[in-house]
C-alpha cells in the first residue's frame, strides 16, 4: 500500500481525538487552562504592531492590556510548541510538503487570497469570541460551558452557509 | 487535590511557561496525526465529505469531559482550580458564526494553520498572516465592538448546572449526542466514497460503547463536592488560599477597617457605573469589569484591594482573571454588597435574631458611617423640585437632600479651602475653568462645548440638579450660574449663605473626595440668547429704551479709578454697585431679600420690558446682576456683555465716558 515518498496514512481519527483528549486532560490538570493558540496569535499580534506603533499600541484600549511584556503569557508557549510538535510529526510521517494546498482546477491567488480573508475573519473573531476551534470551541466544550458550546454550534452554521460560496477553491 | 499552575497563580511564570511548550508539541502532534496539517482535509466537513474534524473534535471533547468529571468525582482536581471562560452568550454566538466563515474559505483555524506552517503549507502562513492583522483590526476597532464584546455576558456557569442536571447525567446525554454524530459522519461519508474512510463498523461500535459506558461509570461515583461560583452559590474554596479563606474579607471586617482609615485598604466596585451612582460603600472605587486590570495597575503594590459587586460571581471572576495577571493582593467581599447591606447596614430593628448591645453599637456606627457617603447619581431619576428654578436655595433644604442621587453640588471655594472640609460628596470647581481667552479676548465665559465637557467631567445630566455653593462671594456663584444657563440647564439653585453659612450652622463636612462617573452632556449649537458683545452694546446706545447697568464700584464708573485702557463708563450706563445687592449676616454674605432688590432695581429701570445690558469689568460681577434681574426679579430682556469695560476701554473707537452719574 504505502509507497516511498508518498504521504503515510493519517492516524484514525477517534483514536487521534482520544489522544488529543488526553492532552487537553493533562493541560487541565497541569495548567488548570484548556489547549488554545489564537490567544498567542493575538499576543504576537500586539507584539508587532508595537514594533510598527509603540505608543498608540499601549495605551489602545484592547492590546494595551497585554503589556508591557506582551509575549509573556503561556499561549505565545504552547503556539510555538504546536510548530516543534507538527514539523516533527509531520517529519516523520513524510507529510512536510512545502506548497499552496487547492483543488487542480483552482488558482494560487484565489486559493491564498481566501486563506488571507479567511484568516481576518478568524483572527478578528478569536478576539471576539474569546478563543478559537481550540481555546474556546474544544477546550470550553469539555468544561461543559453553555457559552463555548454556543460558539462550536455557531462556528458550524457559519461554515455550512458560506461553504458553497468558496467551494471552487477545491475543485479538481 | 491537585493544584493545578492557574490556581497558584504560575501559569504566566517560567514552569508554566515549560508545560505550555510541552503540551503544545503534544497538542501539535495530536492535531498533525489527525491530518489537520491538511486545509484540504479540514474543509471536508463542510462538504460533507471528509468528517475527520467532527469525529476528532468530539472524541476529544468527551475524552477531556469524561476524564474531567473522572477526576473531579475522585477527588483529584476541582472544577474551580480551573480557568473557566465566561459564557458571552451575544458575542460568542457573532463571534462563531463569523469564525465558521473563516475557517471554511481558509481552510484553517489558529492551531492547525501552525501545523500546517509546520508542514510547509505556504497558504497556512497566509492564513496566519490574516489571523495576526485580524486580531490587530479587533483591537484598533474595540473601542466601537466592547459593547458588543459584553454582550449576553452570564458569567461562569456549567451547562449541566444551569440544566439543573447532575453533571454525569449530563455527560452520558453528551457522550450518546456525540456518539450519534459519529454515525451520521460515517453514514455521510460512506454515501460519498462508497466506502467507510477508515472505520469498520466494529471499530465505531466499539468507541462508541466505550464513550457511553464510561460516561455512564461516573453516575456510580459519589458527586463531587464541588461548587461552582455559578448561580450565586458562594464558592466553598475558588483557589488554593481562599479554601482556607485567607482571600476573602468579611463584611465586618470591612466594614471596621473601613471605618479606621487603613490607608492602603482600596474598595474596588466592579458594577457599572450607574449602579455605582445608586449605591456604593464609602471612599470605594468604581472600576467597571472591563477596565479592570488596567484601572488596578497604579495599586499592583502596596494596597490590599477589595473587590465587590452585587453579589459574588462577577468578583470571583474578575478575581480569578486579576490572578492570572499577576496581581496577588486582591480580596473578594464575601457575600458581596448584598451581603455587606445585609451583614453590616440593616439596622438593629429589622434583624432576624436579637443583638446584644456591644454589637447594636458597632452596627449603628457603620450604619453613620456609610450612610453619610452621598450617592453621587448620573442618570438616576430627577429630582422633583418645587421651589423657583433657577434659584436661590436654603442650606437647610440642602442639608435635607445631601444624600439624594441626581443632585450635584458644585464648591466653587479654592480647593485648598475645599479639601480641608466640604459638604459631603460635593464636588470643587476652579471657576477661572470656566473662562479663557475667546478671539483675543481674556477672561471669556467658555464657548458651549467646552462648558460641556466640564459638565461632563462633574458627571452632570441635563436631568442633574445642581447646587452651586460660593464661598464668600454670590457672584462666584452667579458666574458658574452663566455657565448654566449657555448650555440651557436650568436646573440650577444656588446656596443661599453660601459655604460660609453652611460652616456657621455647623452643618455636616466631609474631607472623603466623591467618585463620580463621567456624563456626556450635550452641548446645545447656536448662540446661548443673552450674551452680547460690544457692537451690540454700541448699537443700543441711541435707542433711547436700552438701560446699560454699570455693577463697577462707582469710583470705577466715574474714572477716578482704573485698571484699563481707559477709565470712565459707557456714554449713558446707569451705576449699580454689585455690593449694594449683597447684605452681610456676620460673617455670611447673600443677596438681599428679593423685595428690597425689588425696590431699587424699580427705581433704575422703568419697567420690566425694559431691555437692559449688564456689565462690569470683566464679566465676573455682571453675572450677579444678570442672576437677580433675570432670575430673581424676572425682568425679561436682560443681556449679558461679557467683554466688559477690559474690551471697551482698549477698543479707541468707542465712545467713554467720565464723571458721575
Amino acid at each position: 500500500m504505502h509507497t516511498p515518498n508518498a504521504p503515510k496514512p493519517v492516524m484514525n481519527p477517534y483514536l487521534a481525538g482520544i489522544l488529543l483528549g488526553l492532552v487537553l486532560l493533562l493541560s487541565f490538570l497541569t495548567l488548570g487552562a484548556g489547549l488554545g493558540a489564537s490567544g498567542g496569535v493575538a499576543r504576537l499580534a500586539a507584539w508587532l504592531e508595537a514594533l510598527a506603533w509603540p505608543e498608540h499600541v499601549r495605551e489602545s484600549a484592547y492590546f494595551g492590556a497585554y503589556f508591557p511584556a506582551p509575549l509573556s503569557y503561556y499561549l505565545v508557549f504552547m503556539c510555538a510548541g504546536i510548530l516543534v510538535g507538527g514539523f516533527f510529526s509531520a517529519l516523520a510521517a513524510e507529510r512536510v510538503r512545502p506548497g499552496v494546498e487547492r483543488g487542480a482546477a483552482a488558482g494560487v491567488a484565489l486559493r491564498l487570497g481566501l486563506a488571507l480573508a479567511g484568516g481576518l475573519l478568524v483572527g478578528f473573531s478569536s478576539r471576539l469570541g474569546q478563543g478559537c476551534t481550540s481555546g474556546q470551541a474544544l477546550s470550553g466544550g469539555a468544561l461543559m460551558l453553555p457559552g463555548s458550546l454556543l460558539f462550536c454550534l455557531c462556528l458550524f452554521a457559519g461554515g455550512y452557509l458560506v461553504a458553497p460560496l468558496v467551494r471552487r477553491q477545491w475543485h479538481d | 487535590m491537585i493544584e493545578t499552575l492557574y490556581a497558584s497563580g504560575a501559569l504566566n511564570s517560567p514552569s508554566g511557561f515549560l508545560w505550555a511548550t510541552l503540551l503544545g508539541v503534544l497538542f501539535g502532534l495530536a492535531l498533525e496525526r489527525a491530518g489537520f496539517g491538511s486545509s484540504r482535509r479540514l474543509a471536508g466537513v463542510f462538504y460533507f465529505e471528509d468528517m475527520a474534524v467532527v469525529k476528532v473534535m468530539f472524541s476529544a471533547m468527551l475524552t477531556a469531559m469524561i476524564g474531567l468529571n473522572l477526576a473531579a468525582a475522585l477527588g483529584i482536581l476541582s472544577f474551580e482550580a480551573l480557568y473557566l471562560m465566561p459564557s458571552v452568550y451575544g458575542a460568542y454566538a457573532v463571534a462563531g458564526l463569523v469564525f465558521g466563515a473563516g475557517f471554511v474559505m481558509s481552510g484553517w483555524c489558529p492551531g492547525t494553520g501552525l501545523v500546517g506552517l509546520a508542514s510547509g503549507k505556504l497558504d497556512a502562513l497566509v492564513f496566519l498572516l490574516g489571523a495576526l492583522l485580524g486580531s490587530a483590526l479587533y483591537s484598533e476597532l474595540y473601542p466601537l465592538l466592547a459593547g458588543l464584546a459584553r454582550w449576553g455576558d452570564s458569567g461562569a456557569v456549567l451547562l449541566p448546572d444551569l440544566l439543573g442536571l447532575p453533571r454525569p447525567v449530563f455527560v452520558t446525554v453528551f457522550a450518546v449526542l456525540g456518539v450519534a454524530a459519529f454515525w451520521l459522519s460515517e453514514h455521510l461519508e460512506r454515501r460519498h466514497y462508497g466506502r467507510a474512510l477508515a472505520t469498520g463498523k466494529a471499530f465505531l461500535a466499539a468507541v462508541s460503547a466505550g464513550f457511553v459506558l464510561l460516561a455512564a461509570s461516573l453516575l456510580s461515583l459519589p458527586a463531587p463536592i464541588t461548587a461552582v461560583t455559578a448561580r450565586g452559590a458562594p464558592p466553598e474554596g475558588f483557589l488554593a488560599a481562599i479554601a482556607e479563606a485567607s482571600d476573602h474579607i468579611e463584611p465586618e471586617e470591612l466594614a471596621d477597617r473601613l471605618m479606621a482609615g487603613e490607608p492602603s485598604l482600596l474598595v474596588v466596585d466592579i458594577r457599572p457605573a450607574a449602579e455605582f451612582a445608586e449605591f456604593h460603600l464609602r471612599g470605594a472605587l468604581n472600576i467597571p469589569l472591563e477596565d479592570l486590570e488596567a484601572g488596578l495597575a497604579p495599586y499592583r503594590q502596596g494596597h490590599l484591594v477589595v473587590l465587590c459587586s452585587g453579589g459574588m460571581t462577577h468578583a470571583a471572576q474578575a478575581r480569578d482573571h486579576l490572578a492570572r495577571q499577576g496581581f496577588e493582593n486582591v480580596y473578594l467581599l464575601t457575600d458581596g454588597l448584598d451581603g455587606f447591606i445585609r451583614r453590616c447596614l440593616t439596622p438593629v430593628s429589622l434583624r432576624p435574631a436579637p443583638v446584644g448591645p456591644r454589637e447594636a453599637a458597632r452596627i449603628n456606627a457603620w450604619r453613620a458611617f456609610f450612610s453619610a457617603s452621598p450617592a453621587q447619581a448620573a442618570g438616576s431619576p430627577p429630582l422633583p423640585y418645587d421651589g423657583p428654578l433657577p434659584g436661590l436655595v436654603s442650606t437647610a433644604w440642602l442639608a435635607e437632600h445631601l444624600t439624594t442621587p441626581a443632585l450635584r453640588i458644585i464648591d466653587l471655594r479654592a480647593q485648598p479651602d475645599y479639601n480641608y472640609g466640604h459638604i459631603p460628596g460635593s464636588v470643587c470647581l476652579s471657576l477661572e475653568s470656566l473662562r479663557g481667552s475667546v478671539g483675543g479676548l481674556s477672561s471669556m465665559l467658555l464657548p458651549a462645548d467646552l462648558l460641556a465637557r466640564h459638565f461632563s467631567l462633574l458627571g452632570i445630566t441635563p436631568e442633574t440638579l445642581v447646587v452651586l455653593v460660593p464661598g464668600e462671594k454670590p457672584h462666584d456663584a452667579t458666574l458658574a450660574a452663566m455657565a448654566c444657563e449657555r448650555l440651557g440647564h436650568r436646573r440650577y439653585l444656588i446656596l443661599d449663605g453660601g459655604f460660609t453659612a453652611w460652616e456657621v450652622e455647623e452643618r455636616p463636612m466631609d474631607t472623603l473626595l466623591p467618585s463620580i462617573p463621567e456624563t456626556r452632556y450635550p452641548a446645545p449649537a447656536g448662540p446661548d440668547g443673552f450674551t452680547v458683545d460690544a457692537s451690540g452694546v454700541l448699537a443700543t446706545l441711541h435707542d433711547g429704551r436700552t438701560v446699560i447697568l454699570d455693577v463697577r464700584p462707582a469710583e470705577y464708573f466715574s474714572g477716578q479709578k482704573t485698571d484699563e485702557a481707559r477709565a470712565g463708563h459707557i456714554p449713558g450706563a446707569v451705576n449699580r454697585p454689585l455690593t449694594e445687592d449683597v447684605q452681610k449676616d456676620g460673617e455670611v454674605s447673600r443677596l438681599k431679600p428679593v423685595p428690597e432688590l425689588e425696590a431699587a432695581y424699580a427705581a433704575i429701570i422703568p419697567d420690566k420690558d425694559t431691555p437692559v445690558i449688564v456689565h462690569c469689568r470683566t464679566g465676573h460681577q455682571a453675572s450677579q446682576g444678570w442672576f437677580v434681574l433675570k432670575r430673581l426679579l424676572g425682568y425679561r430682556n436682560v443681556k449679558y456683555y461679557d467683554g466688559s469695560w477690559s474690551e471697551w476701554a482698549s477698543r479707541p473707537e468707542l465712545p467713554v465716558e467720565t464723571g458721575e452719574k
